[in-house]
């Protein structure tokens, strides 16, 4: 939003509610970051460090979603201006739900460590942690195009999306391999397989994400659409 | 630092009550130089009422109404003919003048505004409106009396109706322009035309003015002596041909009070009480119709 | 400027404006506006002062023949015909075209002639169906229940929103085709402004309205296609819900939003 509303008021609000989205968005970001840290070095601590930041990401959720609806009825805001504050109430549910992953695989990581799990089995966390490292910078290229209102780079991270659903799919027939060869690790595996599914799942938030940005941008809802039609959408 | 700010607003306190204080003092001398003004003007007027009903009403009774204008000395008489003169004249200059006063107003009105004959039209009715009564008198007795040979008092309805024209032009366009042109428009966005948006719309709104205006008119005709000496002239005896002369209140009172007759001065006094009092009545009621319908 | 939307299949379309060019004397204030009406749809027209709206409006029902420096060059069609021409008589133009200001006006009469000051201008009708005209006319602007009582008294002794609605009824009772509304909100209150946008929304179903307004939220909620206009230029013409969602000028954006220069 490069020019300014008559009312610099409205402005500073818009402002303050975009800049507040950036930082659920970090914070999330931070979350999940902090999720797998505690995944690769079985780190207790660093789980329950998550587990006590998920609170702060649904106290964000709600104090923006009140900020939002202030806005709305003070404002009554059209085009562009309504198109944002829409798109931005459901991306903070998009964030919030990234903030669920995150505690989940820290809730995982606990479980696995609680029944004794270590570094001394081989299991394959070295490729989750790849697969949430393609997840991660994801949601922070989503994060940057809202920053900047960037149509194509929210493009791209609809496209990354299909490369964490194959890394996903990758994932699964290693875990079923690597169970079938040794049942005893078949609890741990199928917790690797939930952690494995919700960083899938982050990527999809991240392309919700990218989503409602193009929606912001080009006014058009491209979600559910095939990837060739949101192509010519933002072309 | 608050000591000096609130020595400052002490001080500005001071200057302003002092300003205050020389103002209200300008305030009561002019409010006693308006009421000295007023009072100078209103002792005037009184006066002249307290003399006149003190003159006239010696002179009030029936027959005043009834008694025709007598001969010097007499011991009987009334202004029954000036009266009914007046009364004949005045109305019927009125029942000519209004209607050519309110066309022609219409005219300037709604017609007029462009265009060369507004401008002259309105221009010459400012003239008239200003000139003297004698003047009108003297040109009605140049192109009717003297043509005819002989005073009459159609001649004096028409030099008193030539008074009301410009009057009732001036109070009717006035009236007119007074009534806002959204309500013309309104009236024109039904389909209405011009001469029905006039007569139905523009001229019913503005009524109340435009009767105000004839009123006023006939309150003044009611007291013009100078357009009627040289017209209607003035007749001792009862007639109600208008074209023979014709006694009227104003000349009547004209040709007694200046008479060394006591009987005489007398009825003119009467007289003088009677169109003061008719032309109150006009204007109040003027007054009283124009408040209560805007 | 040629904005001319294709309107959805089934809209029949009212009155069209083709090239039309307006002078206030010399100063040249609607620029080629071309523009299709849809029947029986609300059309709002917004933009800020001066940019030629309630011009425009005023074209339609050739109001502004009533002023000698004011002309309009262009055709306007309504049903094929176009009005601008001088052989179309102006009253009966006026009688399918009817029109309500912004000041509500009525005329000096009772309530009940003032409606019927209208009908009885082209038709002549019997007492009792006068009498049923002027009670539809009253409720079609609802305000039948307030002033069936008082048929008789002054039109001037109502409040500002009934007044207005007087007009409105006033305007209806001639059974028109197009109503023209030229801010009629702008004097009222927000409850009575709450009934007339109800009114509007129900005297769709029987006419074409276009209505002027400065208020925008007004246009958004009432309308069916806004316009938007600015310096005699039509900016903008669309469905309005898209036109306040996505408006395909960034012009139109940045009035909407509340971006000025």
């Amino acid at each position: 939003m490069t020019e300014k509303h008559l009312s610099t008021q409205f402005d500073a609000e818009l402002s303050a509610i975009s800049t507040r989205v950036l930082e659920m968005g970090g914070l999330a970001e931070s979350q999940v970051a902090q999720a797998i840290y505690a995944l690769v070095n079985f780190s207790s601590e660093t789980a329950s460090q998550v587990l006590q930041g998920e609170e702060r990401v649904n106290q964000l959720e709600i104090e923006i979603d009140r900020d939002l609806s202030t806005i709305i009825a003070r404002r009554q805001p059209t085009a562009r201006d309504l198109r944002l504050l829409i798109a931005i109430s459901k991306t903070i549910g998009n964030l919030e739900r990234v903030g669920d992953e995150a505690a989940r695989i820290g809730r995982t990581v606990q479980r696995l460590i609680n029944s004794g799990v270590s570094s001394r089995m081989r299991l394959p966390v070295v490729d989750v942690s790849f697969e949430a490292s393609l997840a991660i910078a994801s949601l922070r290229k989503a994060l940057d195009a809202f920053a900047r209102l960037d149509a194509v780079k929210a493009l791209e991270v609809i496209k990354d999306d299909n490369q964490i659903d194959r890394e996903f799919d990758g994932l699964m027939r290693q875990l079923i391999t690597y169970m079938m060869e040794d049942p005893r690790t078949i609890s741990a595996s199928i917790d690797l397989v939930f952690v494995a599914k919700a960083i899938e799942r982050i990527g999809d938030h991240a392309k919700n994400l990218a989503e409602q940005i193009i929606y912001i941008v080009k006014g058009t809802d491209v979600r559910h659409n095939s990837l060739e039609h949101v192509e010519s959408v933002v072309r | 630092m608050s000591s000096v700010a609130t020595s400052q607003a002490a001080q500005h306190q001071a200057q302003r009550m002092r300003k205050h204080a020389a103002r209200k003092r300008v305030n009561a001398i002019a409010l006693v130089l308006a009421l000295a003004a007023m009072s100078f003007g209103l002792f005037w007027l009184i006066w002249i009422l307290i003399e006149t009903v003190r003159l006239g009403l010696g002179g009030m009774s029936i027959a005043l109404f009834t008694e025709m204008t007598p001969p010097p000395q007499a011991e009987i008489g009334g202004l029954s003919n000036a009266i009914f003169g007046s009364l004949l004249m005045v109305t019927l200059a009125t029942l000519l003048g209004t209607p050519i006063g309110i066309l022609a107003g219409i005219y300037l009105g709604e017609y007029g505004q462009k265009g060369w004959l507004g401008s002259v039209t309105r221009f010459i009715n400012d003239i008239l409106l200003s000139a003297p009564s004698i003047v009108i008198g003297l040109f009605i007795y140049a192109v009717v009396v003297a043509q005819v040979k002989s005073f009459s008092g159609f001649a004096g309805v028409l030099a008193l109706a030539l008074i009301v024209i410009p009057v009732v032009i001036r109070t009717t366009e006035n009236m007119l322009s007074l009534i806002p042109n959204a309500l013309r428009e309104a009236a024109y966005a039904l389909g209405t035309p011009k001469w029905k948006v006039i007569s139905s719309i523009t001229l019913k709104a503005a009524r109340a003015g435009v009767i105000t205006g004839i009123l006023l008119a006939l309150a003044r005709i009611a007291g013009e002596t100078a357009p009627l000496l040289f017209t209607a002239l003035s007749n001792q005896f009862w007639t109600s041909d208008l074209r023979q002369p014709m006694a009227s209140l104003p000349v009547t009172i004209f040709k007694f009070a200046m008479s060394p007759y006591e009987n005489w001065q007398k009825l003119a006094w009467a007289g003088v009480f009677l169109i003061t009092f008719g032309v109150l009545v006009l204007n109040i009621l003027a007054r009283v119709l124009f408040r209560n319908k805007s | 400027m040629d904005t001319r939307v294709d309107l959805p299949v089934g809209e029949k379309i009212k009155l069209s404006v083709r090239d039309l060019n307006f002078y206030y004397g010399a100063f040249h204030a609607l620029k080629r506006i071309n523009l299709d009406i849809p029947e029986r749809k609300v059309t709002a027209f917004i933009g800020p002062s001066g940019c030629g709206k309630s011009t425009l409006l005023r074209t339609f029902n050739r109001m502004f023949e009533l002023y000698p420096e004011q002309r309009a060059e262009g055709q306007i069609l309504v049903d094929g015909e176009n009005i601008l021409e001088s052989k179309h008589d102006v009253s009966l133009i006026r009688a399918k075209i009817g029109m309500v200001f912004q000041k509500p006006t009525p005329f000096p009469m009772s309530i009940y002639d003032n409606i019927a000051f209208g009908v009885k201008l082209f038709e002549t009708l019997p007492r009792a169906e006068m009498d049923e005209r002027v009670e539809w006319a009253l409720k079609k602007a609802a305000l039948w229940t307030e002033v069936k009582d008082k048929l008789g008294q002054s039109g001037s002794g109502l409040s500002g929103g009934q007044q207005q609605r007087l007009c409105i009824a006033r305007g209806v009772a001639i059974k028109p085709e197009v109503l023209l509304l030229d801010e009629p909100c702008s004097a009222l209150d927000p409850i009575s402004t709450g009934k007339i946008e109800e009114l509007i929304t129900e005297l769709k179903a029987d006419y074409t309205v276009a209505i002027v307004t400065h208020n925008m939220q007004q246009a958004a909620r009432c309308s069916d296609y806004t316009a938007y206009m600015y310096l005699g230029d039509l900016i903008e013409f669309g469905p309005t819900s898209e036109l306040f969602m996505k408006p395909k000028k960034k012009d139109t954006e940045d009035y909407i939003t509340g971006r000025f220069g």
